[in-house]
């Protein structure tokens, strides 16, 4: 079978490009065929490439503080464009301030986000719930 | 008598040029040329006349130019190469299907995104495109949309060469849906998000328009006749746009405006991004050598519609409201049903002038792609859209209007004077040499660039007149 297809990037007005790198290396190297469009990246452009790769997953990341606003609909409009089962992903530091974790992963889930990463995580685990997720949704 | 001796002929949709070439070395000589009406009933009689025309108005003495001179040849005539883009997502696959379209020398006719429906079925049934050029998907990405957008076409009854250039994977299925249809296939124009491969799938446009399209247009008989097959106008006009800045030095850096009564074609030769710290590309990065095709910017067909999408530049040139506008209107007005009409008076000429200033600026200004600033957690930074014509140092003015330019005035209109705000800034060029191809030798050229292009692209650029701006 092809290598699963993940499109990743830093969404809003993020220039953070150091971790980026870092994912886009580590997840071609665990196997996954990756999409990287970097930082500064838009809704419309992540979805423009999930719909033309088929993609299995996105995975946003977002390091500057302001990832709820920018994040707001992406579950939505996933849906309205045919991707209504595409994997959502969301990492980094989502949020400003001292929210707790547990807050920050519940609101992403609210808007329909399938897994939310804090700042520091193992990528194996994350490249491993990231298989079975996909391997759950195919199924 | 040394050097060879060439012949090359357009045959555009109003006029038929040829001219008589002698090839000396690396350096192309203009001994003759003519101009005749294009006979659109029967495109060879134009064609020979125009050569006959050429060769006699030579100095050479009777019987000094052998009947088997070899002729090289483009064609515009019956719509040019009339091309139906469609694609998955608009701002990927059907965008780069755009560009290998207009690249491949096409004008785009249609363009769809996403299923195909019956009414866009009906639509293409009536454009009535010579060639559909089928894309969607990465290599092994979305495969849905343009199964789904094959088996629609098969049940279309458009005569036309079908081209697949989407996802490789379902090359063979998509074959199979069409299987009875004249397809052909080509590399995925966008084999992954963000690249763009649109090589293979001009070069199967190209020969498409050979073998298929050129017996529709009533051209075979001339094919015949000249012993070689032709190129569509524009591929001739773009393979010598490539030459000039693959070859001459000081042009690496180039443009072309080709304006008619119709439309404008912009062409560009210059790296699309140079990056640089605190400079980001958003959207697909663009070829070094673009075409664009306005077909709604032109100076006779085109001028009423004109008129109305450029009030704004109008009005900041003659005043809103005033007689002057009314007066403009009016001309415009006439001269979109007079397509002929060659202005005799100040008045005519003045309006010309502006037309011409209002297209040049329009299609650099959709040309060329924009900057704008930003301000981030992390600080300021520019993000690029587009292509950046900043580092053009050369224009060149081609086609009836712009070829008979006595000063640089119009054509310094690409520069959008005005068109910046504070926050965003067009990509034009900012302070480029101006030239007009005085003796229409771009297309004449075009045709002889793929054979001799060092010397097609020398000659090109020594027949280019510099247009400097008058004393002050």
């Amino acid at each position: 079978m092809d290598a699963p297809r993940i499109v990743l990037g830093v969404i809003g007005a993020d220039c953070h490009s150091v971790g980026n790198k870092i994912l886009d290396a580590f997840f071609t190297e665990a196997g996954f065929h990756v999409i990287n469009l970097g930082v500064m990246v838009s809704q419309e452009e992540f979805l423009d490439a999930a719909v033309e790769s088929d993609a299995a997953a996105i995975l946003v990341s977002s390091l500057y503080g302001h990832g709820l606003i920018d994040c707001e609909g992406l579950r939505q409009k996933a849906v309205e464009r045919g991707l209504e089962k595409v994997l959502l992903y969301a990492g980094g530091n989502l949020v400003v301030g001292k929210t707790p974790f547990d807050d920050v992963e519940r609101k992403f889930k609210a808007m329909g986000f399938d897994r939310v990463f804090p700042a520091q995580v193992d990528l194996a685990d994350a490249a491993k719930l990231l298989r079975e997720d996909i391997g759950a949704r195919r199924g | 008598m040394n050097g060879r001796l060439l012949l090359s002929v357009d045959i555009g949709s109003t006029y038929t040029k040829a001219g008589l070439f002698r090839l000396e070395g690396e350096e192309l000589r203009l001994l003759g040329k003519a101009v005749r009406p294009t006979t659109v009933d029967d495109l060879g009689r134009g064609f020979a006349e125009a050569r006959a025309a050429a060769l006699a108005g030579t100095n050479l003495p009777p019987g000094a130019v052998p009947s088997d001179v070899p002729v090289y040849w483009s064609s515009s005539a019956r719509g040019g190469l009339k091309i139906a883009a469609v694609g998955l997502t608009p701002d990927l696959t059907l965008s780069v299907a755009r560009m290998a379209a207009t690249s491949a020398g096409g004008k785009v006719v249609r363009a769809f995104s996403y299923e195909l429906a019956a009414d866009d079925l009906a639509e293409l049934e009536s454009v009535a495109p010579d060639i559909i050029l089928l894309t969607g998907g990465t290599d092994g990405g979305n495969s849905r949309v343009v199964l789904h957008n094959a088996v629609r076409l098969a049940e279309t009854h458009v005569p036309a060469v079908i081209l697949y250039a989407g996802n490789r994977k379902v090359r063979d299925q998509v074959k199979a849906a069409l299987s009875g249809r004249d397809v052909v296939t080509a590399a995925n124009v966008m084999p992954e998000v963000g690249v763009i491969d649109i090589e293979p799938a001009r070069e199967v446009i190209r020969r498409a328009f050979l073998e298929r399209i050129v017996d529709g247009k009533g051209l075979s008989r001339v094919a015949a006749a000249a012993g070689r097959d032709p190129l569509p106008t524009p591929l001739a006009v773009f393979e010598l746009v490539r030459t000039i800045g693959e070859r001459v030095p000081g042009w690496e850096d180039f443009a072309l405006i080709d304006m008619g009564g119709a439309t404008t074609d912009f062409y560009s030769h210059t790296e699309s991004f140079h990056g640089g710290d605190a400079v980001l590309l958003r959207g697909l990065r663009e070829p070094k050598l673009k075409r664009t095709v306005e077909g709604d910017l032109g100076l006779r067909v085109s001028a009423e519609a004109l008129y109305r999408s450029e009030a704004p530049f109008f009005e900041s040139r003659l005043g809103t409201g005033g007689p002057a506008m009314a007066d403009l209107r009016a001309y415009a007005g006439s001269v979109s049903r007079a397509t002929d009409h060659l202005p005799s008076d100040e008045r005519g000429r003045r309006f010309d002038a502006l037309l011409a200033a209002a297209c040049v600026r329009a299609s650099a200004l959709r040309h060329a792609g924009t900057i704008q600033r930003v301000f981030t957690p992390q600080g300021g930074f520019e993000v690029q859209r587009g292509k950046d014509l900043r580092r053009v140092k050369n224009l060149v003015g081609s086609g009836g209007y712009l070829a008979g330019l006595t000063g640089p005035a119009v054509l310094l209109e690409a520069c959008a004077p005005d068109a910046a705000d504070p926050d965003i800034r067009h990509l034009v060029p900012e302070a480029p040499a101006c030239y007009a191809d005085a003796d229409h030798l771009i297309p004449l050229l075009g045709n002889l660039a793929a054979d001799f292009p060092a010397a097609a692209a020398r000659a090109a650029v020594a027949g280019f007149k510099p247009l400097r701006p008058l004393p002050s």
